[in-house]
C-alpha cells in the first residue's frame, strides 16, 4: 500500500483545507453597498427618452404648496447654496450625496414615493449625480431642466422662456453656417474632408501563444 | 505567470523564479502522489492501481470547482486566464500517441523526471528516449505540419463550444469523477486479490 | 468501505452543486463602482473648451480622438474633422466601446450642446474607459466661439483679443481659409492605433 492510502486522513485534511479557504472567501467577500439597477441599455434608453426631466413651470406647483411630494436638493457647494437658491431646497453638495445618513433620507423619500429634484447652476451640472442615482435604482430622482441660473433669471415667469433651457438641439444649421463664412475665402467644397474616417480599431482579445 | 506579468505588474524577470517554485512544487507532488513509480502509473492500464486516475481527477476536480469559486470571490479573473487553442483532430491522434507511450514505458514526461530524482533507472532510459523522439518530431516536422496545425477552434472552452454553463460541466466532471473513484476502488481490490506480490 | 472517503465524496458533490449559485454577471466586468463613479462625475475636469479642442485640431494632435455621439444623419451633415460617430445609443454596444479605451488616446465627447455628450460620458464612465473629456457647449458653442467669433468690446482685456485672433484664424483653418490644409489634414491621419488589452498569461501544463 502506499503512503496515500494508508493515511486517508491526509487527503481528508488537504480537502478540508481546500474547503475552509472557500468558507474563508464566502466571509470576507465585500458586499458592494451599491449596484447598478439599470444595464447600460436601460439607461441608454432612460436618456434618449428623456425620463427623469423636472420642467421648470413644474416648480411653480412645488413652489405654492410648500413640499408635498416633492423635495428639491440643491447640489452645489454651501457657498453658492448661501449666496441664492430656489425656496425650500435643501443642500447636499454632489460628493456627499453617497454619505450614510444621506442614503437614509434618500431610501425614505423613495419608499414614500415623493420625487427628489436635483439642481445645480445648470443641467449639465447636475447630470452626472441624476444618473447615477438612476442608475442605481433611485428610480424617483429627477433633474431640473435649466438648473439655478434659469429658475434665478426667470422666477417670476417660470413658463415663458421655457424653449431656452431644453438642451440637446442644434441651434444652428452646422452645415450651412460653417459654409457661409467661408464666403470670400476660396473653395467651399474644401471644407468636407471632416468626413474622412480613420481606422483606429481597438485590438481584439489576442490569443496568447504557449504550449506545454 | 498569471495576469500579473502581461500587464506589468511584476517584470517579467520574474517568469523563472515563479517557474522554478511552481515545478517544485509540482514535482513534489507527483513524488509524494507516488508517480515516480512506473509500476504505480501503469498500474491504471492492468486494472491493479488507479492512483493516477484519483489523482488527476482529484486534481481536476478541485481546481475546476475552486476557479470558479476564486473567480466569484473576486480573487482572479478567469476572463484572463490563458487557455490553449484547440486543434481537434491533432489533439486526439497525440493523445493516443501519448497513452501507447505511457503504458510501454511507464511513465509520462513530467514523471520520468521525478522517477530520476529518486534515482530510478528506468527513468532515466525513459528521458532519453523523450529526447530522442523530441529530436526526430522536430526533424520530420515539415512532414506533418499541415496536420499538426489543422483545424485550429481558437482558445475556446467547452462552455464557448457547447453554450452549456460552466457550472454543469463542474457538476458532471465532479460526478464522473467520484463515480470512477468508487468503482475504481472496486476494481483494484479484486485485481490485487489475484496478484502474488505486488511492490513499487 | 472508509467513512473518510464517503464525507469527502459528499463534501466535494455539495461544492460541485454550489457553483450553481453564484454565477454573476460579467457582462460588464471592467464597470466601476457607483462610490468611484460619484467622486469622477463631480470632478469638472471633463470639460474642454472649444478653443482647446480647436487648437488640438489644428496642432493635428495625434492623441486626439473626437467622438460625435449624434445620429448618424447629423453626423453626415456636418461634424468636426476626423471624428468618428458613435451615436449616444450605440455607445455601450461592441461596436461603440472599439473606439473607446485605446491607449494613450483621448477622447473628446461633443454633440449639439453639451448634455447627451455628457451622459455618452457617463455611461463610458461607468463602463470604466478613462481619458474621456466633454466638449463644453458641444458644437452650438462651436459655431459661436470658433466659427463666428464675436468680437469683444473694445473694454475687453488684451487675453480676450489674443484669444479672439486665435478664433478668427481657426474660423479660417476650419472652414477652408487655406486651399492647402484639408488636403493635409486627409493625409495627416493613417496611423493605426490599438489599444493594449490586458492580455492573458501565456503557459501550458
Amino acid at each position: 500500500m502506499h503512503v496515500h492510502e494508508r493515511n486517508p486522513k491526509r487527503t481528508l485534511i488537504t480537502i478540508l483545507l481546500f474547503a475552509l479557504v472557500i468558507v474563508f472567501g464566502w466571509i470576507t467577500m465585500k458586499k458592494p453597498r451599491f449596484n447598478y439597477a439599470l444595464t447600460p441599455q436601460q439607461t441608454v434608453d432612460m436618456v434618449i427618452n428623456h425620463r427623469g426631466c423636472f420642467h421648470p413651470y413644474e416648480l411653480e406647483k412645488v413652489l405654492n404648496h410648500k413640499g408635498g411630494d416633492v423635495i428639491l436638493i440643491d447640489i452645489r457647494n454651501n457657498f453658492d447654496f448661501a449666496k441664492g437658491h430656489i425656496p425650500g431646497a435643501l443642500n447636499i453638495t454632489s460628493v456627499n450625496l453617497l454619505n450614510e445618513e444621506n442614503i437614509k433620507q434618500l431610501d425614505e423619500w423613495k419608499k414614500n414615493n415623493v420625487k427628489v429634484v436635483f439642481y445645480h447652476d445648470d443641467q449639465l451640472q447636475a447630470n452626472g449625480a441624476w444618473m447615477l442615482f438612476r442608475q442605481i435604482g433611485y428610480s424617483n430622482t429627477y433633474v431640473l431642466l435649466g438648473g439655478y441660473r434659469y429658475f434665478a433669471s426667470y422666477k417670476d415667469n417660470l413658463k415663458q422662456s421655457e424653449g431656452t433651457c431644453l438642451k440637446g438641439t442644434a441651434k444652428y444649421d452646422f452645415a450651412t453656417v460653417a459654409k457661409k463664412s467661408v464666403a470670400g475665402f476660396g473653395d467651399v467644397s474644401t471644407s468636407k474632408p471632416a468626413k474622412k474616417v480613420k481606422v483606429r480599431r481597438k485590438k481584439k482579445e489576442k490569443a496568447a501563444s504557449g504550449g506545454c | 505567470m498569471g495576469p500579473l506579468i502581461p500587464n506589468d505588474i511584476i517584470t517579467g524577470d520574474w517568469n523563472f523564479v515563479i517557474a522554478i517554485l511552481i515545478g517544485i512544487a509540482f514535482g513534489f507532488i507527483l513524488e509524494a502522489s507516488g508517480f515516480s513509480s512506473s509500476r504505480n502509473l501503469a498500474g491504471v492500464f492492468y486494472g491493479y492501481n488507479f492512483v493516477v486516475l484519483r489523482v488527476f481527477f482529484t486534481a481536476v476536480i478541485v481546481a475546476m470547482v475552486g476557479l470558479l469559486y476564486f473567480d466569484y470571490f473576486g480573487w482572479l479573473d478567469l476572463s484572463k486566464i490563458f487557455i490553449l487553442p484547440t486543434f481537434l483532430s491533432p489533439m486526439i491522434l497525440g493523445g493516443v500517441i501519448m497513452g501507447v507511450g505511457f503504458v510501454m514505458g511507464g511513465f509520462c514526461p513530467g514523471t520520468s523526471f521525478t522517477g530520476i530524482a529518486i534515482g530510478k533507472t528506468d527513468a532515466l532510459f525513459f528521458a532519453i528516449g523523450l529526447f530522442l523522439g523530441i529530436f526526430i518530431f522536430g526533424e520530420a516536422y515539415p512532414y506533418f505540419a499541415n496536420f499538426y496545425n489543422s483545424g485550429n477552434m481558437g482558445n475556446v472552452t467547452l462552455t464557448d463550444v457547447t453554450g452549456i454553463a460552466a457550472p454543469w460541466f463542474a457538476l458532471g466532471f465532479t460526478v464522473i469523477a467520484l463515480a470512477a473513484f468508487w468503482v475504481t476502488a472496486e476494481i483494484e481490490k479484486k485485481v490485487r486479490k489475484n496478484m502474488k506480490e505486488y511492490k513499487f | 468501505m472508509n467513512r473518510n472517503y464517503l464525507f469527502l465524496t459528499l463534501l466535494m458533490l455539495v461544492l460541485a452543486i454550489g457553483t450553481f449559485f453564484i454565477k454573476k454577471d460579467d457582462v460588464y466586468k471592467n464597470q466601476i463602482k457607483p462610490e468611484t463613479l460619484l467622486q469622477v462625475i463631480t470632478q469638472p475636469s471633463r470639460y474642454v473648451t472649444t478653443d482647446q479642442v480647436a487648437k488640438r485640431i489644428i496642432e493635428k494632435d495625434p492623441t486626439l480622438e473626437l467622438i460625435d455621439v449624434r445620429l448618424p444623419g447629423d453626423f453626415d451633415k456636418f461634424t468636426l474633422p476626423d471624428a468618428i460617430n458613435v451615436p449616444l445609443k450605440d455607445i455601450f454596444t461592441d461596436k461603440g466601446q472599439d473606439n473607446l479605451g485605446i491607449e494613450d488616446l483621448n477622447v473628446v465627447f461633443f454633440s449639439n450642446d453639451d448634455i447627451i455628450a455628457d451622459q455618452a460620458w457617463v455611461i463610458a464612465t461607468r463602463l470604466g474607459y478613462k481619458n474621456m473629456y466633454v466638449m463644453k457647449g458641444g458644437l452650438n458653442c462651436w459655431i459661436e466661439t470658433i466659427i463666428n467669433p464675436t468680437m469683444p468690446p473694445e473694454t475687453a482685456s488684451e487675453i480676450e483679443f489674443e484669444q479672439f485672433r486665435f478664433r478668427k484664424a481657426a474660423s479660417l483653418y476650419f472652414t477652408g481659409g487655406s486651399t492647402t490644409q484639408p488636403v493635409s489634414v486627409t493625409k495627416a491621419k493613417v496611423k493605426v492605433r490599438r489599444k493594449k488589452k490586458e492580455k492573458a498569461a501565456s503557459g501550458g501544463c
